[in-house]
């Protein structure tokens, strides 16, 4: 029984999709065009976080110990931070590859050579989020022997502080982000249930002839979802097929003319065109149940 | 016999105030051919509605094959709708093959592909439509276009088939033949109910008549023919 009304299905779908192809390359077209545009917004942002998320992982601190503090509680100290769960990566700098750092940096670094080393060693720690560097701070602050933190934790919670300005830019953009995404899911929606309607209606009174028969309400509608879920991945997929290409095409000149651009690389692609045909399958088929549930509990405009 | 059509103390009232009827009561038994007769506009196609669901009763019970159908889930009334053959005066044919037309209701009520290649072409040969099996409803006449409905109705082999004035549109001929149609399924074991206003078609078979007039059960006669007053107020 499953497998009859499964091969039912499938059958009328085709059937459908035969019969009224003008219709089916209108919708796809309408999802594909859709697409597109959501999905520019959507890589546009996901740019953007990209590109935040990079600079969150260059935010970096440093906690100073006095010049006489023992490496071997430093390094301690480095094992403790490795743990918080809040930090990504810690490793100790300690103060003689530091000074011979410094002397690299410097124009004069070769005058210094005869200078004694006045660093202490050094913990340099990457956090998880840049959300975490005041919290970080305020830890490293309260270790003994700690002479210095970089940024403190009240430098970092500045207005005008960089991982302020980091954390603020990553708000705005996840915000807009759902913003923006909703209003285009929901026009996504609006805009298959009109197209789908349209063909709904033109089969209207097929629908209330099957119903007249005895066909359940999942035969009738399962042909006219699995159609909806067929051209939404078809229209997302062809939007993909532009898309992506022409994303590989802005990193390749980016990386050549603006290498400051970070742009979302392979594997976020991936992610990104698995997200957006699946998209357009979700938008197909609730376009469709929308429309197929209206002309499921009425009648035609001919029933006497 | 046990009854397989019960109307009890049944009134439908429109939401604009027409009463379509009133008080009405019957009964009809399992195996039956009878005729529902009556001026156009008094109340016979919503009986036929009523006893598919179509149309809900505002007052009273309505049960068929013993299912109260007022009380049924949208997956019970497609399996009453299994149960129950409609045949309508516009034949309300699939914009498909006759194949198709027959094939289709015989796949959406479940029914897999070896059972559709046998029962189609036993349908089509059965009301004399086999050779225009690839035809589309355009392409046959009236009386054809209903025997296709006929055939539609029969593949799914319901125990009641419900005719809402099956020969309205048709000429003499054709309405024998589809007369002759309905009276073979009664054969062999559905019950049918038949509305019409045709006096030829319901004196020619002389079977049960229930009459009916402004909503209410005018007359029901077990051998009656067209009752000549029915039409005169």
């Amino acid at each position: 029984m499953i497998w009859n009304t499964i091969d039912f299905v499938c059958r009328e779908t085709a059937l459908h999709l035969k019969r009224e192809r003008l219709i089916a390359v209108a919708t796809i077209s309408t999802v594909a065009v859709l697409m597109i545009v959501l999905g520019a917004m959507l890589l546009f942002l996901v740019d953007l976080r990209v590109w935040t998320y990079r600079i969150g992982d260059v935010l970096e601190i440093r906690a100073h110990f006095e010049p006489d503090f023992p490496r071997e509680q430093a390094e301690e100290r480095v094992s403790e931070v490795t743990l918080w769960p809040t930090v990504r990566e810690a490793r100790l700098i300690p103060k003689e590859e530091g000074w011979q750092m410094l002397r690299s940096w410097l124009a004069s670094g070769d005058k210094l050579e005869t200078i004694d080393n006045p660093l202490g060693h050094c913990i340099q720690v990457y956090v998880r989020e840049p959300e975490f560097v005041p919290e970080v701070a305020a830890g490293l602050e309260k270790f003994a022997g700690v002479k210095a933190v970089v940024p403190s934790s009240g430098e970092a919670t500045k207005k005008d502080s960089f991982a302020h300005k980091v954390v603020q830019f990553k708000r705005i953009i996840a915000g807009a982000g759902i913003v923006i995404g909703s209003l285009v899911v929901l026009a996504g929606v609006f805009i298959v249930h009109n197209t789908i309607r349209l063909a709904l209606h033109s089969r209207w009174r097929e629908i209330y002839i099957m119903q007249l028969i005895g066909a359940g309400r999942g035969v009738i509608a399962a042909p006219f979802l699995l159609e909806g879920i067929l051209q939404g991945t078809v229209g997302a997929v062809l939007a993909c097929c532009f898309l992506v290409p022409a994303h590989m095409y802005l990193r390749s000149l980016s990386e050549r003319s603006a290498p400051f651009l970070l742009l979302a690389p392979d594997n976020v692609l991936l992610v990104f065109g698995i997200a957006v045909a699946a998209s357009g399958a979700v938008l197909g088929l609730t376009g469709s149940a929308f429309s197929v549930r209206r002309y499921l509990r009425r009648k035609p405009e001919w029933h006497s | 016999m046990p009854a397989i059509v019960e109307l009890r103390n049944v009134s439908v009232t429109y939401p604009n105030g027409v009463m379509a009827l009133s008080d009405v009561s019957l009964t009809v038994e399992q195996g039956e051919f009878a005729f529902l007769i009556g001026p156009t506009g008094h109340g016979k196609s919503t009986i036929l509605k009523l006893l598919y669901r179509d149309e809900y009763a505002t007052k009273g019970q309505v049960v068929v094959s013993g299912w109260d159908v007022a009380r049924l889930s949208p997956g019970r009334v497609a399996r009453l709708r299994r149960r129950v053959g409609v045949v309508f005066q516009d034949f309300r044919l699939l914009p498909r093959t006759a194949w198709e037309n027959v094939a289709f209701a015989l796949h959406a009520t479940g029914h897999g592909y070896r059972d559709v290649l046998r029962r189609v072409p036993e349908g089509l040969a059965e009301v004399g439509l086999l050779d225009k099996a690839d035809d589309h409803p355009s392409q046959l006449s009236a009386g054809e276009q209903q025997s296709l409905a006929i055939a539609r109705v029969l593949a799914i082999r319901p125990a009641l088939i419900l005719a809402d004035e099956p020969t309205g549109n048709l000429d003499p001929d054709s309405s024998a033949h589809i007369m002759r149609l309905l009276t073979r399924a009664n054969g062999d074991g559905a019950t049918v109910l038949v509305a019409t206003h045709d006096p030829a078609i319901v004196n020619a078979k002389r079977g049960r008549v229930i009459a009916i007039r402004h909503g209410r059960v005018f007359r029901d006669i077990d051998e009656g023919g067209y009752p000549d007053d029915l039409e005169h107020d």
